[in-house]
């Protein structure tokens, strides 16, 4: 077999729209409730939240929601405010009644970002962003992170049967989580290394590199 | 390592056998898989993807390349008429697996059916090739 195990912590595992979304008790959010609250907004609303709190998970999975009802739901990401005449093209190239999904609405600038939403609204494109703020827009949910939602979403992650307790545990949860004052994505990350961490210990100790019973030497992960 | 994903009631379990033992394969030579497709309780399968491909798995951006790509629609190849099947193809010279502690190179045989509902289900089974050892991390937390 492979020596190699995949981190549960990677981004492959971890990225917006790899794990249910789920709300600040942990409950997998309902999508459905929330297209209908949209829509009673005409189409057009902001996901509201901190860095880190879920908020781009949360606008994959509602943007392929609103491709499953048969939209056309054209998807930008913005990294600077160098990105905002890709935001004026997608707006432009959508056809009226189309939704157009932002993340990280809050780069195009307040006086660039209300023209855009005037734009949008003038030739009857919806835009579905995210911000960390309002920013004008009716607020559709607001994002909030606690310990417990971290623990919900390691609990997601591919086979935690097999790690969780032995080279992760619900401390070093809580402690990420604290370290990064909440951000999600952030506490993610420092459980990646605390992983790799683990496993080299694993390795370290006896050559198997697998927080699975090694088939070689049927070798158990001991608690680090 | 397998990764699974289905997004229905069926639950396929696909196993597949690698011809190299330890499936460990060397940059160049031919990759033969052989696979047996279990649990579709019947359910009618529109197609079957073949592919084999690398990643990069870590903490930032990922990256990705299909090195094979094969799309089954013959109904004869599929369940319930057939349930083993096997594809091959030569492996690259590049890029080569890598256990990194920021960035791992994975190659991967993936295996996806497609249901006449539209649900389907995927499932991936990581390779070697090559011999580049694994990295290991400065100094191991505790």
């Amino acid at each position: 077999m492979p020596s190699m195990v995949s981190n549960p912590f990677s981004s492959r595992h971890t990225r917006p729209g790899s794990i249910a979304p789920l709300d600040a008790t942990g409950s997998p959010i309902n999508l459905d409730v929330l297209l209908d609250r949209l829509h009673g907004f005409g189409g057009t609303a902001a996901i509201v939240g901190p860095h880190g709190s879920g908020k781009s998970t949360l606008l994959t999975h509602l943007a392929a929601a609103l491709e499953r009802q048969g939209g056309r739901v054209p998807r930008i990401r913005l990294h600077s405010r160098a990105d905002v005449p890709a935001v004026w093209m997608a707006i432009r190239r959508a056809s009226p009644g189309d939704t157009v999904c932002i993340d990280s609405w809050e780069c195009t600038g307040r006086l660039v970002g209300g023209l855009l939403r005037m734009v949008a609204r003038v030739t009857g494109r919806h835009l579905l962003v995210t911000s960390h703020g309002r920013a004008g827009f009716p607020e559709l949910v607001k994002c909030t992170t606690n310990p417990a939602l971290l623990r919900s979403i390691v609990g997601c992650l591919p086979d935690h049967e097999l790690w969780l307790g032995t080279l992760v545990h619900t401390a070093d949860i809580d402690r990420s989580f604290a370290n990064h004052g909440g951000n999600l994505r952030e506490s993610l990350y420092e459980l990646y290394d605390r992983f790799e961490a683990a496993v080299s210990q694993i390795q370290g100790v006896g050559g198997c590199r697998s927080y699975r019973p090694c088939r070689s030497c049927g070798r158990r992960p001991q608690n680090s | 390592m397998t990764v699974s994903a289905d997004r229905g009631p069926s639950k396929p379990k696909i196993e597949v056998q690698f011809d190299r033992p330890h499936r460990q394969h060397e940059p160049r030579e031919q990759l033969a898989v052989r696979y047996r497709i279990e649990g579709c309780d019947g359910e009618r399968i529109r197609a079957i993807e073949h592919s084999v491909l690398w990643y990069t798995e870590g903490k930032g951006e990922e990256d990705l390349g299909v090195h094979f790509f094969q799309r089954v629609t013959d109904r004869a190849m599929m369940p319930p008429m057939t349930t083993a099947s096997a594809f091959s193809t030569p492996l690259p010279q590049s890029p080569l697996s890598y256990e990194g502690v920021i960035v791992k190179v994975r190659w991967c045989v993936r295996v996806r059916l497609f249901f006449e509902d539209s649900r389907d289900f995927v499932s991936e089974h990581v390779f070697d090739v090559g011999h580049i050892p694994p990295a290991r991390m400065p100094s191991a937390r505790t």
